[in-house]
């Protein structure tokens, strides 16, 4: 006899719609699973074989073929098995095969048989074609989210060929957590003193510019970073459902049973490989932290402890907002416009980098800058140095002590500061159709963003000095764009505008150059060997080194 | 004299002094010693056939592949040796020969066979002042040490440094400065001082690499003077020997920024030994670049402020330093910029319409700027602190900022600002 249910696998963090047709037939007692099933697929065979057996179910003796279509579409994971059980269980006549109209069933099977929530719950329940799709209670919540389709959700199988046999009502589904169980993000009204950081922050925020933190350790630059989600705008209803895809195919617990509100955090650890950074791995092509980080914000701490070649993987994303990852099975495009934020220490002793502060040597200190590539260092608009924050600061006092106001958003809490950051960012949107400064196209920027005469005085100045490149330019000039912007100007840029953009990109994050470099003269001297690496061997090499 | 080369009499007695500096183990002491005895020539012809030998305390410290020298000597190519230095224009001296400085030729530890690139009759025709201190300097110690070597050599003076990363660069790169304003070659007459850059590794290996252009320009303007032979690299116990250099060619040892330890201290011991003058800069006590100069005050070196007092202290009354090349900007503005600020009128006196009209960020300083500058101090600080210093929103600061360094007030490094004198 021949059956079919409904499915779904996952490649990339997209859906496919998997047709299981199940056939049994006379002949030797057999079980085999074709149409390109993955490992943890193929595995199905022997979980939905204890999985019938103990829930009191027959597994038929007879010869079974499990067919999953279309056959050209390799199939991973263990989403499958309750379709592959209950296709089973109709083939072999124990359950009607009418029952199984319009439902979709997405599940994984334990031996005892009961449901388990797969990864990617909500691009496979928004890719079915059926009206109604049963999963496992745990993964509810997160099918829920797709409002296309009536969720049905039962806790083992034997209970499910229960409500399919005798047309009883559902069960239950499990009580949604409310929108308040989120924890507050952390506030920036927390951190003491750091106003240049938080200024920075909230520059970074408001323009969508890539930040990078060089200081010591202990600086509070991760404890900055983990603030951005706070002040950046809510996800919109596409980004929240997108953000909410890709983490669910990634296999992250969705924390709340709505959309999520929050722009994602991601901060992976320094040893992260390079797949796991940017998405594949097996036939199950699993998007990478910088998908997870969609929508949000990437946090790479001790960026310099990265390796270099993982690093520069990122360059691509970064300019085009997505990456495709190709295999020989398949070639997917994961969504990756994300905001990369960054922290490292000046040098690897961990002073706080200041010129003659340092313990390490001047190739020990070249060797830790060069760790970071030029075209990587390029990609931050945002370059600062955060210190140690001073002990008045610490003990909140000396502002109070000495009644004067330092800055007027020295203690300002997280909701003020993104009142400003949304407003900028939509008028980014609304002036120029720009998702965010950062994005404004650089031949729109002569358009959008003119110069006041002392402003292009300032930058003819600096790219004459050469302490600006030409690519600087329009990345300072959108750095000053989105300063103009949260200090309420319109009109051209002023110089002051352009000089704090400059002085938040410094040229030199990593350690101080040597000074007073000497113009190189037209050599007619001797002809010179440079360093170790290129010595000549020496006439006299075999008396040197016997 | 199996080797496929055989020492033929074809090649002047330099090549076979320079051979001798190539013998494995050798040092200055021996190569004064045998060449205070024998001619190079001669002294070779002795250490083919072995009558000079290795000395016993270098065996036993080589170990057993050491080779006697009687060996590996007939293999050498000393015509190689001679072709690259000629090649490379590097010359040979060595006690006695034409050309070897007499400061360095008494004393305790005499320099051996010297090689060098340039011209260094400089270092018997004028005075010299050795301006050395750590790699590791802030920027206002560069600032310093550019504007004494500046000075020292417009009034006349050699500076003699290690062509190292920091201070030892920002010398040479002030003396070059100086001979470049004075047109050309001070060392062929003119009334600058030139500059001698003593170096660890051979006259043609440039080291540190960062360096090559400064080598280079100290080769055409000046000169680059090194115990070791061409093509060899810089070994570590070169190091305190090149110092030992340095301080024996000077006639004063200036020590501008230096930290509790380092090679600074090498030259300075050096220098005692042979008893030139020690001369230190006096720095911040809090500064750890300065521990080691403000030590040696303490100890007894000559405080020096400025190139006038090396001058005063060497004696050379009638050389005067000359008026800072950078005056104080307070009273001078350097013309780059100038527009009339719509923002801020400047009120203007007879004495301010002489100047060039200020721009948006150079106009009088006001109280922002005042307040900005308060803010700062002599050690490095980078914007944060001084947003947090000042109390001025970043904006506010940065422009401020930009004003200070317009008029010299303030000098920035990497994002590192500091403090400068008026």
């Amino acid at each position: 006899m021949l059956a079919t249910v409904s499915s779904a696998t996952l490649v990339g963090v997209d859906g496919h719609p998997v047709t299981v047709e199940v056939h049994v037939s006379n002949g030797l007692p057999g079980f085999r699973v074709v149409g390109l099933p993955d490992a943890s697929c193929r595995e199905s065979r022997d979980r939905v074989r204890a999985a019938m057996i103990s829930s009191g179910f027959r597994w038929p003796q007879k010869r079974v073929t499990v067919n999953l279509a279309p056959s050209g579409l390799r199939k991973a994971g263990s989403g499958l098995d309750l379709a592959i059980a209950l296709g089973v269980m109709a083939a072999d006549g124990q359950l009607p095969a009418s029952s199984l109209d319009g439902l979709a069933f997405i599940g994984e099977l334990g031996l005892d048989g009961s449901l388990r929530r797969v990864p990617g719950v909500l691009p496979l329940v928004a890719a079915v074609l059926e009206a109604s799709v049963v999963v496992a209670p745990s993964g509810a919540h997160e099918a829920r989210l797709v409002e296309r389709s009536t969720v049905r959700a039962v806790p083992d199988l034997r209970e499910l060929v229960e409500v399919l046999k005798s047309g009883w009502g559902w069960p239950e589904l499990p009580a949604a957590a409310t929108a308040e169980d989120e924890p507050p993000a952390p506030d920036l009204a927390d951190v003491r003193g750091q106003p240049f950081g938080k200024q920075a922050l909230e520059i970074a925020a408001a323009g969508g510019h890539h930040l990078l933190m060089v200081g010591p350790a202990g600086a509070g630059k991760t404890m900055l970073a983990r603030r951005l989600p706070g002040i950046l705008p809510p996800l919109s209803q596409t980004e929240a459902l997108e953000v909410a895809k890709i983490h669910s195919a990634a296999g992250i617990e969705p924390g709340r049973s709505t959309l999520p509100v929050r722009p994602p955090f991601r901060s992976p650890h320094h040893s992260a490989s390079a797949v796991s950074l940017i998405g594949g791995g097996g036939a199950r092509l699993r998007p990478g932290e910088i998908s997870c980080a969609h929508c949000g914000v990437l946090f790479l701490d001790e960026l310099a402890e990265f390796p270099g070649s993982v690093l520069d993987h990122l360059r691509q994303p970064l300019e085009e907002g997505r990456v495709v990852v190709c295999r020989a099975s398949a070639a997917v495009a994961f969504p990756a416009r994300f905001m990369l934020v960054a922290a490292m220490n000046a040098c690897r002793c961990g002073a706080d980098g200041s010129p003659g502060s340092c313990r390490c040597s001047d190739v020990a200190r070249g060797r830790y800058a060069a760790r970071i590539s030029g075209p990587l260092l390029d990609r931050f608009d945002l370059r600062i140095r955060v210190r140690r924050p001073d002990v008045d600061a610490l003990l909140g006092g000396r502002e109070e002590r000495a009644g004067v106001q330092t800055l007027g958003r020295a203690a300002e809490a997280s909701a003020a500061v993104a009142g400003r950051v949304e407003a900028v960012r939509r008028r980014a949107q609304e002036v120029r159709g720009a998702r965010c400064n950062a994005e404004v196209p650089a031949w729109r920027l002569a358009q959008v963003a003119p110069l006041s005469p002392g402003a292009k005085r300032l930058l003819e100045r600096r790219l004459r000095d050469g302490r600006l490149s030409a690519r600087g330019l329009d990345r300072s000039r959108r750095v000053a764009l989105t300063v103009a912007d949260l200090a309420g100007q319109d009109g051209p840029l002023l110089e002051e505008h352009v000089l704090l953009a400059l002085a938040l990109r410094e040229p030199e994050p990593l350690g101080p150059e040597a000074p007073s470099a000497p113009t190189p003269s037209p050599g007619n001297g001797p002809k010179l060997t440079a360093g170790h690496a290129a010595v000549q061997p020496a006439p006299s090499l075999e008396l040197v080194r016997p | 004299m199996t080797g496929p080369r055989r020492a033929s009499p074809g090649w002047p007695p330099a090549a076979y002094a320079a051979a001798l500096a190539c013998l494995p183990g050798v040092g200055p002491a021996w190569l004064v010693d045998v060449l205070a005895h024998h001619s190079p020539d001669r002294a070779w012809a002795l250490v083919t056939t072995g009558e000079l030998a290795r000395p016993a305390r270098q065996i036993a410290r080589a170990g057993p592949p050491a080779a006697a020298w009687s060996e590996t000597a007939p293999r050498f190519d000393v015509g190689g040796l001679w072709a690259r230095c000629q090649r490379n224009g590097i010359q040979v001296t060595w006690p006695g020969a034409p050309g070897y400085p007499t400061a360095v030729a008494g004393g305790p530890s005499p320099a051996g066979v010297l090689f060098w690139a340039g011209d260094i009759s400089t270092l018997e025709r004028r005075p010299c002042v050795a301006v050395i201190g750590t790699r590791r300097c802030t920027p206002d110690g560069a600032a310093a040490t550019y504007q004494l070597g500046y000075d020292l050599s417009s009034a006349g003076v050699c500076i003699v440094s290690g062509l190292a990363l920091g201070i030892d660069g920002a010398a040479h790169a002030g003396a070059l400065a100086a001979v470049r304003d004075q047109g050309g070659d001070g060392a062929k007459g003119g009334d600058v001082g030139s500059t001698v850059g003593v170096a660890a590794s051979g006259v043609d290996v440039v080291y540190p690499r960062r360096h090559g252009a400064l080598w280079r320009e100290v080769v055409t303007l000046g000169a680059v003077v090194s115990e070791t032979p061409p093509g060899w690299p810089a070994q570590a116990w070169r190091f305190p020997s090149r110092n030992r250099l340095i301080a024996g060619l000077a006639r004063m040892v200036v020590v501008v920024e230096c930290h509790a330890s380092g090679g600074s201290w090498h030259t300075v011991e050096a220098a005692l030994r042979r008893g030139v003058e020690v001369a230190a800069l006096p720095g911040p006590v809090h500064s750890s670049a300065s521990v080691g100069t403000n030590t040696m005050l303490h100890e007894g070196a000559t405080p020096v402020r400025g190139a006038q007092d090396v001058i005063d202290a060497l004696g050379l009354f009638e050389r005067k330093a000359p008026a800072p090349a950078r005056p104080s900007a307070i009273a001078h503005v350097t013309p780059r910029d100038r527009t009339a600020s719509a923002q801020r009128p400047a009120p203007r006196t007879p004495a301010e319409a002489r100047r060039p009209a200020p721009s948006a960020a150079s106009g009088p300083l006001g109280a922002l700027d005042v307040r900005v500058r308060a803010a700062l101090s002599w050690r490095p600080l980078c914007l944060d602190e001084i947003v947090e210093r000042s109390g001025l929103p970043a904006g506010a600061v940065v422009v401020a900022l930009e004003r200070l360094e317009e008029a010299g007030l303030a000098g920035a490094q990497a994002g590192w600002w500091v403090r400068k004198a008026q």
